[in-house]
Parts: C-alpha cells; sequence; structure tokens
C-alpha cells in the first residue's frame, strides 16, 4: 500500500504552561471553542487537504486524547482507504520507544511511516488554532523540487526572538536557519510544519541513531543539518490566522478572539469545516431569568444566569444569579446561583458552589478539571 | 439477554390531514422537534438503545427522500455496526397484493423469519416518547402473554379524536380497544394506546399466516389492534412524558412543552440517549444586543435580535431588532430586520424580509412553508 502524503500529528507534548488545564490531559485535547478540542483543527485541516492517513504520536497523558479521537470517525477518517492510528510508545526488543523530541517521536515511529510507505511526511503539531490547505504546501513542495518545505507565518519582528526564524533568498528558498535568535534576521517564523520527502527524512533520522548524537528535534538538529548538506529547503508562507495557544493567557486571548463573529478563522465558512467529536446533547435551554450578551453558547447548556463575552461549551450549567463575563467554561462545568466569574478559564467538569468568586485583577484565573470551588454545594444537586 | 432477543418493526402509515401542510413534502416522521431533532429519531433511538439488531421500516410511497436524507447510513443509531441491519417496504405493496388477493404479509412474514427474534417490538412516531423497551420486555416476561401493548394514561383533551384508547382488567391486562367515548370530560384521564408493542414472533408469525387469507386489514396496527379483543394481552404502563401528535394544535404544543423544564427533561435527558443526525455546526452566537427569554436553541445560529418562548433550529439567523415570541423557528431560517412574529411555525429554509409582521394565535400558528420568502404581512393566517 502506499500513501501519497502520510500526516503525523505531534500530540505527545506536557504543555507545562497551561498549568491545571495539562495536569490531566495532553495539551492538544484541551477545550477550545464550546465545542472543539485544540487538536481538531489540524486534524480538520487533513481531512479538508485531502489527506487521509493520519498518525497521532502521543506520549504525555493520552486517554482523553484517545478517547476524543477513536477511530476517527468524526472527521470521517474512518472510511474506505482512510484511517487514523494512535501512535502510543511502547516496549519493544530494541528497548522503550519513548521519544525525548520531535524528530525522536518520528524515528520511534519508523515502522508505521514505513507500513503507510508514503512519498511525502506533513510533520504537524497538534496545538495551534489555524485552518490551512496542506496540500496547496504539498504542491508548492512539488513545484520547488524541495527536500524540505517548512510552513513560516510572517511574526511582528520584536516578537521574531521567540521563533525559530527563517532567511531567505528571493525564491524563498531558506539559507538559513537561527533557533531563537536574539537579533532576528528576518520575520518569517516557523509553525512547526514540515513536508518531508519520506525517503530522504527516513535515511536522516536512520544515520542519526548510529552516532552518538541524535537528531531529536526537527528545529534545533535537522533543518540544521539539512541547510549543511546542502539540501533544497523551501519555506512556504501562511497567511491566515493562526495562535499558538501554549500558555494560560494565549488560549484565553484566542477564545476571546474565537467570539467574535468576523473572526479571521471564518468559522461559518462552510468550504472548510472543522469537525469535532459530537457529544448528544439536547439543545441549549435559556431560561427566564437568563441573559445573553456577545457569547457562544453550544448543546446542553442550561442556563439561568448572565452570560458577557463568554463562551459556553457542552453540559455546562449556569444557575440564576450567576454572571460569567470575559470567560470560557469547559464542557460539563456545573455553576452554582450567585456566582461571578470573570476573565477566568474553567475545566472540565468543575463545579462552582453557591455564592463563590471567581475574579482576579489583571490575571486570568483558571478552575481546573473536576476541581469543586465553594463550600456550599446545591441540595438539588 | 441474548443480543438478538428483539427485532423491530417501525412505521407510520396514518397520514394525519391535520398536520398539513407541514406533511405536504414529509412524513410525520420526519416532522422537525425542538431544535435538532425528527420525530423519528425517538423510536429510532429507543430501538438503538434497546440493543435492537434488526429493524424494518414501513413507509408510504413516495414519502421516504426526507427520511434517508435524515438516516443516511444509519450511523448515528448505530445502524451501520456490522450486527445491525435494516429494510424498508412499502405500505402500498401490501394493498396491491391484498387487492390482487394475495397473501399481503408474506414479505412481512419474511422479514421475521430471517431476522430469528424471540420477540418482535412495534413502534411508531405520532406517539412522541421515550420508552425503555428493555423494561417493556421484562414486564412482558414476566406476565408471558403472547402481546403486551404499552399505554399512556392521558388527559382526554391531550388525545386525537379518533385515537385508540384501551380497557384494562384488574391484573394489568388489556381486554379491548375502544374509540374515544364523546360522553368523557376533556380534562378526564383514558388509556391511550400508544400502537407499542412486544410480541412472541412465532405466535405472530401464526397470526399474520392465517390473516392474511381472511378480510384482515393490511395495517399491522389495526391488525395488532384486533388482535388485543381476542388473546389476552399484557398492558404495560408508560408513565414518561408523551405527546400524541396528530395535527397543528398538538404539534405545536409538543414543542411548546419542551419549554417546562420538567417535560424537557423527562423526554431528553431520561437516562436513555435521544439520537440524531450530526451536523458539525459552529456554536450559535448571541451578540450584544440580543434578548432571549425561556427559549431553546440548537448549534450553528445567529442571534441579534429578541426571542420569547421560541425554539429555534439550526443555522437560523435572526437580525437586529427583530422580536420572535411562542414560535417554532426551524432549520436555515433568515429572518431580517425589524421583523415581528408571534405564534408562528416556519418551516425550513425560509426567509423572512425586513418589518413584516406574522401573527397568528395559540390555537392557530401561522405557517410559513417550506422555502418561501415572506414579503408581506401574514395576521391570523391571512395576507394583509
Amino acid at each position: 500500500m502506499s500513501t501519497e502524503m502520510l500526516a503525523m500529528i505531534l500530540a505527545g507534548g506536557q504543555g507545562t504552561r497551561l498549568g491545571k488545564l495539562t495536569k490531566e490531559i495532553a495539551k492538544p485535547a484541551v477545550p477550545f471553542g464550546g465545542r472543539y478540542r485544540i487538536i481538531d483543527f489540524t486534524l480538520s485541516n487533513c481531512v479538508n487537504s485531502g489527506i487521509k492517513h493520519v498518525g497521532v504520536v502521543t506520549q504525555y497523558q493520552p486517554l482523553a486524547l484517545n478517547n476524543h479521537i477513536g477511530n476517527g470517525a468524526s472527521w470521517g477518517l474512518d472510511g474506505i482507504d482512510a484511517g487514523v492510528t494512535i501512535l502510543h510508545p511502547y516496549s519493544s526488543t530494541d528497548g522503550e520507544k519513548w521519544f525525548e523530541g520531535t524528530a525522536h517521536a518520528i524515528y520511534q515511529n519508523i515502522s508505521y511511516i514505513d507500513q503507510m510507505d508514503p512519498q511525502y511526511v506533513l510533520i504537524l503539531s497538534g496545538d495551534h488554532i489555524y485552518k490551512m490547505n496542506y496540500e496547496a504546501m504539498l504542491e508548492e513542495h512539488i513545484a520547488n523540487g524541495a527536500s524540505l518545505t517548512v510552513g513560516v507565518i510572517e511574526v511582528p519582528l520584536k516578537e521574531a526572538s521567540r521563533f525559530g526564524i527563517m532567511n531567505t533568498d528571493e525564491h524563498d528558498q531558506i539559507i538559513e536557519f537561527d533557533e531563537k535568535p536574539e537579533e532576528p534576521k528576518s520575520n518569517l517564523a516557523s509553525m512547526g510544519i514540515y513536508i518531508f520527502n519520506w525517503d530522504s527524512l527516513r535515511s536522516v533520522l536512520m544515520g542519526s541513531s548510529s552516532d552518538e548524537d541524535h537528531l531529536l528535534d526537527f528545529g534545533k538538529h535537522v533543518i540544521p543539518s539539512y541547510l549543511e548538506a546542502g539540501e533544497k529547503v523551501y519555506a512556504y508562507r501562511f497567511n491566515g490566522y493562526w495562535k499558538d495557544v501554549g500558555t494560560i493567557d494565549s488560549l484565553w486571548e484566542a477564545s476571546m478572539e474565537f467570539i467574535q463573529l468576523d473572526n479571521e478563522l471564518s468559522m461559518r465558512d462552510k468550504s472548510w469545516r472543522m469537525f469535532s467529536k459530537n457529544m448528544i446533547s439536547p439543545p441549549h435551554f435559556l431560561t427566564e431569568t437568563a441573559s445573553v450578551a456577545h457569547s457562544l453558547i453550544v448543546d446542553g447548556c442550561y442556563v439561568a444566569g448572565n452570560i458577557e463575552n463568554s463562551i459556553l461549551s457542552t453540559n455546562v450549567e449556569v444557575k440564576s444569579g450567576s454572571t460569567v463575563k470575559n470567560s470560557v467554561i469547559m464542557p460539563g462545568a456545573k455553576i452554582g446561583r450567585n456566582v461571578w466569574i470573570e476573565n477566568a478559564i474553567i475545566g472540565e467538569n468543575a463545579i462552582i458552589g453557591d455564592d463563590a468568586v471567581i475574579y482576579k485583577e489583571n490575571e486570568i484565573k483558571v478552575v481546573g478539571y473536576s476541581e469543586v470551588i465553594g463550600g456550599k454545594q446545591d441540595e438539588n444537586q | 439477554m441474548k443480543t438478538n432477543s428483539m427485532c423491530a418493526v417501525l412505521g407510520n402509515i396514518s397520514r394525519f390531514e391535520g398536520l398539513w401542510p407541514l406533511t405536504e413534502n414529509r412524513p410525520l416522521d420526519t416532522l422537525p422537534f425542538d431544535c435538532k431533532y425528527r420525530l423519528l429519531d425517538f423510536p429510532l433511538s429507543s430501538i438503538a438503545n434497546a440493543n435492537i439488531h434488526s429493524i424494518l421500516m414501513v413507509f408510504n410511497e413516495g414519502e421516504t427522500r426526507s427520511v434517508f436524507d435524515h438516516i443516511g447510513g444509519g450511523k448515528e443509531w448505530n445502524l451501520d455496526s456490522v450486527q445491525n441491519s435494516y429494510f424498508v417496504y412499502f405500505y402500498q405493496d401490501f394493498l396491491k397484493q391484498k387487492a390482487q388477493g394475495l397473501p399481503f404479509f408474506a414479505s412481512m412474514i419474511e422479514y421475521l423469519q430471517k431476522a430469528e427474534s424471540e420477540y418482535t417490538v412495534f413502534l411508531g412516531s405520532n406517539h412522541l416518547c421515550n420508552v425503555d423497551l428493555k423494561k417493556v420486555l421484562k414486564q412482558h416476561l414476566k406476565q408471558n402473554n403472547k402481546m403486551t401493548v404499552v399505554y399512556k394514561k392521558m388527559p382526554k383533551g391531550k388525545v386525537s379524536l379518533d385515537a385508540s384508547l384501551i380497557k384494562l382488567n384488574d391484573s394489568a391486562e388489556a381486554l379491548s380497544v375502544d374509540r374515544l367515548d364523546e360522553q368523557v370530560h376533556e380534562t378526564e384521564f383514558v388509556n391511550l394506546c400508544m400502537d407499542m408493542y412486544i410480541v412472541q414472533t412465532d405466535w405472530l408469525i401464526k397470526q399474520l399466516e392465517a390473516g392474511q387469507k381472511k378480510e384482515d386489514s393490511p395495517s399491522i396496527y389495526t391488525f395488532l389492534q384486533q388482535k388485543i379483543k381476542e388473546e389476552t394481552t399484557t398492558a404495560y404502563e408508560y408513565t414518561g412524558y408523551l405527546s400524541d401528535i396528530y395535527n397543528v394544535k398538538s404539534y405545536y404544543q409538543a414543542n411548546m412543552d419542551m419549554l417546562d423544564p420538567k417535560n424537557f427533561k423527562d423526554l431528553l435527558y431520561s437516562g436513555q440517549k435521544i439520537y440524531t443526525k450530526l451536523k458539525n455546526e459552529v456554536p450559535t452566537f448571541y451578540s450584544q444586543d440580543s434578548k432571549v427569554k425561556n427559549s431553546q436553541c440548537a448549534t450553528g445560529c445567529i442571534i441579534e435580535g429578541e426571542i420569547e418562548n421560541c425554539l429555534v433550529s439550526r443555522r437560523a439567523v435572526i437580525r437586529k431588532g427583530t422580536v420572535i415570541k411562542h414560535s417554532i423557528i426551524m432549520a436555515n431560517a433568515k429572518i431580517k430586520e425589524d421583523v415581528q412574529i408571534e405564534y408562528a411555525i416556519l418551516d425550513k429554509n425560509i426567509t423572512i424580509e425586513a418589518g413584516i409582521k406574522i401573527i397568528g394565535t395559540k390555537d392557530q400558528p401561522v405557517i410559513i412553508q417550506k422555502n418561501q420568502v415572506v414579503t408581506a404581512d401574514i395576521i391570523g393566517g391571512e395576507m394583509a
């Protein structure tokens, strides 16, 4: 069996900067936008780009991610000659296949990739919010006769030192790569999206394994080694909305942007739909005492309180007298009476007791998954 | 319980004139309900929840387009799993065979023989409810009669004038099926026969074989009601939410019932999930100026206006300055600025131009038919 392009989504990162939100689940499984999880954007992009085979490399806290992805049916990846495979580290006679970097994660899964026998491998990370056509990127990769194409996006020059920066010639061929440079020479940042010709990447990764010096990371090791070897490495420019939601602040900010009807992501554009696992819930119910302004609400919510500039995810309950403002309430959270929640992210299935206040000036407050806040519980529960 | 112990026959062949024009291009089964469901979802979900693997659906000829549009591959109700299979027959074929003097239940008998289930469940879409068929089977096994019929105690005013009622004896057995007695007061309770049965398949096949040689009705529901009179039948009382849907008023009221949290929870949060076609819609957006009171809404909508006591289906767009009260808005509605709507049922894909008034009454909601573009006021069902 041969596949033209196989997508490998790296979903094993711990995402420590998300604190409580990634304590029990991998970052790509963190809920986003009411009825999605972060990885849905990458998975849907794959499907919309005509990619039929996807490997999802997990390592850290994979339970929620496995449960979410299942057999890939939610993305139409369960059809004839299509599939999603969750790749988790395992023990073998060669030792344990845990990985220590992005390239190492691919190295540990060579047998899976060989089995799929792709011509090209698309490396993606499962923790960005964006809509991108990888097919167009592949076309350019082929047209350039490239051996590696790196997805890049222009970032403000003052922020460029946080990224891997590509310096290119006038044809967008990459001549130099600086990982987090102090004095960036350009503002083209790597998105962590790569298309490799599998044959050559395979031999590079296999060659490195015998050395002491592993090629652990794409940014730090593989790209520089490709450039050093004189391989044709090109940049593919992406112009749309792209958000790394790696920190509490950026997750909250991306969520607030997501509420906007004219958000650059254009979620309502039917030609590039975002798919997610459906939770099977009744329509949402706004009671006599509810008031809602500039907010997103999804199925299964039961709202008797005031919602302002916020996102309520599947099966959230907000009782009367409570206010939720500038906040994200993740699936299944229950909010009691006369609660005040402002500038906060409330984790999945959290329970906020009556009269609780979740607010701190100049800070995004986070309540963890299934965390219980407030001593006084609702006697009706 | 053996996985194949029950098979199901699902059908609704009555055409309710009182539902017109909502049923002009669709059977009662695919009438939208409560923002995101179709009436058919309820019996199909009961079947899925009871782990039934084989279903025979009986429809009227020419009424299946919307059914298959909705069911698709059947994934949502688990109809596509390896153990499952479903078949579709047309009621008119039974009628034709009867007219030609042929054994008209032959195809049904063939289905029942192939399904190899000890018990056969019969159910339809016109009694909106959420029944746990495993519980009914338990009762059926305990009483060990040939048939069990499911009924619900309903106030007379809430059932159709030609509803079938059952008479019970002291040991919870159904003795006969009667029509509604006009003498009974509106608020008095009657035992509504829900046309839902569990029957011993072997026995049923024998009855059908005998029945098709006689002048029996080719309608399986009439046939089974007749059997209640002839055979000791267990009566199972369903105590959850039920609506008898037979005309526009009862359909409208059943939807409005969902705005009472008790009914809503009874029907949709009963512990048995109701499955429907998945749509992958985006979250519903409420603008800064939106005002929403006592209403339900599915996903994919944009709400900028004011809604009160309404059920709003997927992808509806309600613009600024618009006020909608006591209405059912089906999928894909485009309601422009400064529209005023009260007591109306807006079918799918309608457009209401800016500034229009549509005013009905509680007993006679105005119906806007599918795909209409409304450019003039409609007051009390009359064009102004």
